[in-house]
């Protein structure tokens, strides 16, 4: 069952046909779980594609797969069979080394935990992914300058994570994520940890993000509210896209509604606004 | 069910308590050796510097357990405090404080009896290799040793002794500190260092210090042996050098890791930022810890270096002290064993080969002392010492040494540095046939009496002066013998003016003199091996304790890395800098420190007139510092791989 339909000319969150780019293509993907007489099927042949400028969520309840979905896709975990290709190049053949240096270079992540080293300051904490990648310090300084300008915490790049409010160290993570660039942002329940109000404000932050600075982001979430703000949501059930919807031209309440009533008929447990 | 509690606690926290446990054993063990041999009857019977040293040697052991219960109540408290979140838990369910410390001392216990029982079965192979050791140092045949009841005694009291010391404190803190604390005080907050330029400036400061130290000591000791002194200052320079030392390593644990990320190019080269903070968050918060270790290391560098200098100086000692199997020079007139009575007891025992008798002259005035420090007030009664060219020769040709040339004047014979400075250029001796003019100075000759110096003069000058002593040199055809029952029968009563009576024995028996000077060494050594051993046994566990009790931390922020794009290679040297430079900190100065200790030691063999072992001296620093640094590798290795395990992520 497909609600929405996508249009050409582009949209909120979703880009238009003569600017479209494959960056994602997941492909007849199963993962299982265990061994012996007890096997987990997380994933179950799911096929989707993620063009360059989207930002599209995936929905579904505890179990569905969604975080094993996220986590292929990360190459943080392996899949059982099918492909993974972002911009092309199929992450499931690459060996270890080569592994790292696709996260590092093709990658940006938010986790619903933040994910911040409690050592480092929020500084050293976003130019780290630079770092790893031997960029010079310059160059480095000035994307920091950039990313945190944009994203709001320039005066806070000093202090240590624990000295930050939650909705400061998300957004802080979410700069992390995008100083290298990366051909897609994987965030895993970002708005997780945070209260109504630093979610919006995160939200705001993807939207910023997706749109102003042109971030390709694919968002795993419980959250109604969260998905109201993706151009695109894919519903997982059971190891399978059950169902997916395109937000179009419609302003984001009537996104949400949509949603709810996707999830309602789902059977799932979104939370509500 | 607290004891059923406290089991699966032990159980569950095996690996967090295994290098803690391994540790503790073997201490136990050599706590166990030692004390064995302190009450070693077979060890008592050949050598009784074991029995006149039996005191300080317990007080020695109870100084090391006091230092084993502050380190261990160290390792525990934070071995504790891993456990906060745990034991917060334990008081919310409805756990009383007093319950909580019945099932931590409960733990302790368990593992104070398995390390003790562990350690105590360790101990009994330990002490026949520590007896081998000791009768290698003491240049006899092994003996397998009984133990002792005694020894076992005092080791498990010094065992529970320091595990009542180390738990104390974490018992106190488990008393006090809230709940709250305990299920939020693993929530850490980044503490920046304060006033990291005041703490370089006392890096800087303290590697002066202790440089200056060492300087110092030097001429110290150079000024002492020469001139005599009461070594208050060197007594300084080892309390500045120990200041120095923990300042040193406080300094630099709260100063270096801040410099290095003012460095912009460094830090944000790879993970050199990550790295750095890592060691920030363990170096400062440690940094008396670190300081504490560096002098415990140093302190055992030290000891093992001067404890190895006095057995390779021995040899030397025994070749300049005791040139023949036995001598002695009789005072004439006075009680004592005669040179005839003496012979057939010596026949008893071995057989006389060689005989050289000689005789010691006076001139019943100190005129050639007058040229030296040793005259004027409290040297009265200081008589100058002479022997003729002809006895000289005769004794001396004996151990090889070419026929003296006096130039028709004479010369002073010594084996002492401090006589460099005096000048005797001007001395002229108005005796028989004289005058006779100074014609030099010469060392190197073996000592057979207690004179400062002796003047060789041609036989004809002898002949208005008085004997003094009645010399004679002996060589034996037999090296061993019983010559503990020798000495024995040497000996006789003597009766001083002032009416005290002591045992005398006016023969210097070689044979004697070396099983006495070797099981005085073996003492001294394994003493200080002791101490060494247990000190370095104690920087390796904590340093290894800290790194791993971080392991959990560790393991969540290098998933972080690992999910930012860090390579498992990248992983691995990241890891291999953190824990390289912890262990690294605390133990490059102690180890640097053997270079002037070996020096300083070489120093002392030099001015003490035992040039022939200077290198020696130099190998055995070298040789220490080896197997210091192969031990400390080892355990870094260790640690290194165990915590790379757990923590990289392929």
């Amino acid at each position: 069952m497909v609600i929405g339909i996508r249009k050409k000319g582009g949209c909120r969150g979703f880009p238009a046909a003569h600017e479209m780019k494959t960056i994602l293509e997941v492909k007849n993907v199963t993962k299982y779980y265990g061994g012996g007489s007890v096997v987990t099927k997380a994933l179950d042949g799911i096929s989707l594609t993620v063009e360059k400028g989207e930002f599209v969520a995936i929905m579904g309840a505890s179990g569905s797969g969604k975080s094993t979905l996220l986590n292929v896709i990360s190459t943080i975990d392996r899949v059982s069979s099918g492909e993974i290709l972002v911009e092309g190049k199929n992450v499931c053949n690459m060996k270890e080394d080569d592994l790292s240096a696709f996260r590092r270079d093709k990658l940006g992540f938010v986790f619903q935990e933040y994910n911040l080293l409690d050592t480092l300051t929020i500084g050293e904490n976003i130019s780290l992914p630079l770092n790893l990648k031997r960029v010079p310090e310059d160059e480095t300084r000035k994307a920091l300058k950039r990313v945190s300008e944009a994203l709001g915490v320039a005066d806070q790049l000093n202090k240590f994570p624990a000295e930050l409010s939650g909705g400061q160290r998300q957004r802080a993570a979410c700069a992390r994520a995008i100083i290298t660039s990366p051909a897609l942002v994987l965030a895993d329940e970002p708005t997780g940890a945070l209260d109504s109000k630093n979610s919006k404000i995160l939200m705001k932050t993807f939207e910023l993000m997706n749109e102003s600075l042109g971030s390709t982001i694919l968002a795993v979430t419980h959250d109604a509210v969260v998905g109201s703000y993706a151009g695109r949501v894919l519903f997982l059930k059971d190891g399978k896209i059950w169902n997916e919807l395109v937000r179009g031209d419609r302003d984001r309440r009537e996104m949400y509604a949509e949603i709810l009533s996707v999830t309602a008929a789902l059977g799932g447990d979104a939370d509500v606004f | 069910m607290f004891s059923k509690l406290a089991f699966r606690n032990v159980k569950r926290q095996i690996g967090n308590y295994l290098i803690y446990f391994i540790t503790v054993s073997l201490t136990v063990a050599l706590m166990f050796a030692v004390n064995s041999a302190i009450f070693s009857r077979e060890l008592m019977e050949k050598a009784s510097a074991i029995q006149e040293l039996r005191a300080g040697l317990i007080a020695l052991t109870v100084f090391v357990s006091l230092i084993v219960a502050f380190v261990l109540g160290y390792a525990t408290s934070f071995m504790l405090k891993l456990r906060k979140r745990e034991f917060g838990t334990y008081l919310t369910l409805g756990m009383t404080r007093k319950n909580i410390l019945s099932v931590f001392l409960l733990e302790s216990s368990i593992l104070c009896l398995a390390s003790l029982g562990t350690g105590l079965l360790l101990g009994l192979m330990f002490y026949q290799g520590l007896m081998a050791i000791v009768s290698n140092l003491m240049e006899i045949d092994f003996f397998f040793s009984a133990y002792s009841l005694n020894g076992l005694l005092l080791t498990v009291g010094l065992v529970c002794l320091v595990f009542v010391l180390s738990s104390f404190t974490s018992a106190v803190y488990l008393k006090r500190v809230s709940i709250y604390n305990l299920i939020h005080g693993d929530k850490k907050v980044e503490k920046k260092v304060r006033f990291p330029m005041v703490w370089l400036a006392v890096t800087i400061l303290s590697l002066i210090a202790v440089v200056g130290a060492c300087v110092v000591f030097s001429a110290e000791v150079e000024k002492t042996m020469k001139n005599g002194g009461s070594g208050l200052d060197m007594l300084i320079c080892f309390v500045v050098l120990a200041v120095g030392i923990v300042l040193f390593h406080v300094g630099a644990a709260k100063s270096i890791v801040h410099l290095l990320l003012k460095n912009r190019r460094f830090k944000n080269r790879g993970t050199n930022t990550f790295t750095l903070r890592q060691l920030s968050g363990k170096l400062s918060p440690n940094a008396v810890m670190a300081g504490a270790l560096a002098f415990l290391l140093a302190f055992a560098i030290i000891g093992a270096n001067v404890s190895f200098v006095q057995k390779v100086s021995n040899r030397e000692i025994l070749d300049k002290g005791y040139p023949f199997d036995i001598s002695a020079e009789l005072e004439r007139g006075k009680d004592a064993v005669g040179f005839d009575e003496a012979e057939k007891i010596i026949e008893k025992y071995a057989t006389i080969d060689k005989k050289i008798a000689y005789s010691v002259y006076t001139s019943d005035d100190n005129y050639l002392h007058s040229f030296t420090q040793w005259s004027g007030e409290g040297y009265d009664g200081l008589t100058d010492t002479f022997m003729t060219e002809s006895e000289f020769n005769a004794l001396y040709g004996a151990l090889g040494y070419a026929p003296i040339e006096l130039e028709g004047g004479f010369k002073i014979i010594d084996n002492d540095a401090r006589m460099d400075k005096f000048d005797f250029s001007a001395a002229v001796l108005q005796l028989s046939g004289g005058p006779y003019f100074y014609k030099g100075r010469e060392s190197g000759y073996p000592s057979l009496g207690y004179y400062y110096f002796l003047a060789v003069i041609p036989d004809e000058a002898a002949a208005g002066l008085t004997v003094s002593y009645d010399g004679a040199a002996y060589d034996l055809k037999e090296e061993t013998y019983d010559a503990r029952a020798l000495r024995e029968e040497l000996t006789y009563e003597y009766t001083t003016q002032n009416g005290y009576t002591y045992l005398k024995c006016d023969y210097r028996i070689r044979e004697y003199s070396r099983m006495e000077q070797n099981a005085n060494t073996a003492v001294f050594i394994i003493a200080a091996l002791y101490i060494s051993a247990v000190f370095v046994f104690m920087a390796m566990a904590i340093l290894a304790l800290k790194t791993l009790s971080g392991i959990s931390e560790d393991r969540r922020r290098y998933e972080i890395l690992y999910r930012l794009g860090a390579s498992k290679k990248e992983q691995s040297r990241t890891l291999l800098k953190q824990i390289f430079a912890f262990f690294f900190l605390p133990f490059a100065l102690p180890m640097l420190l053997s270079i002037p200790s070996g020096l300083i030691c070489a120093q002392i063999m030099r001015l003490g007139g035992y040039a022939s072992v200077v290198s020696e001296v130099l190998c055995v620093a070298g040789g220490i510092a080896l197997v210091i640094t192969a031990v400390y590798v080892l355990y870094f290795s260790a640690t290194y791989l165990v915590a790379k395990r757990s923590v990289v992520r392929e």
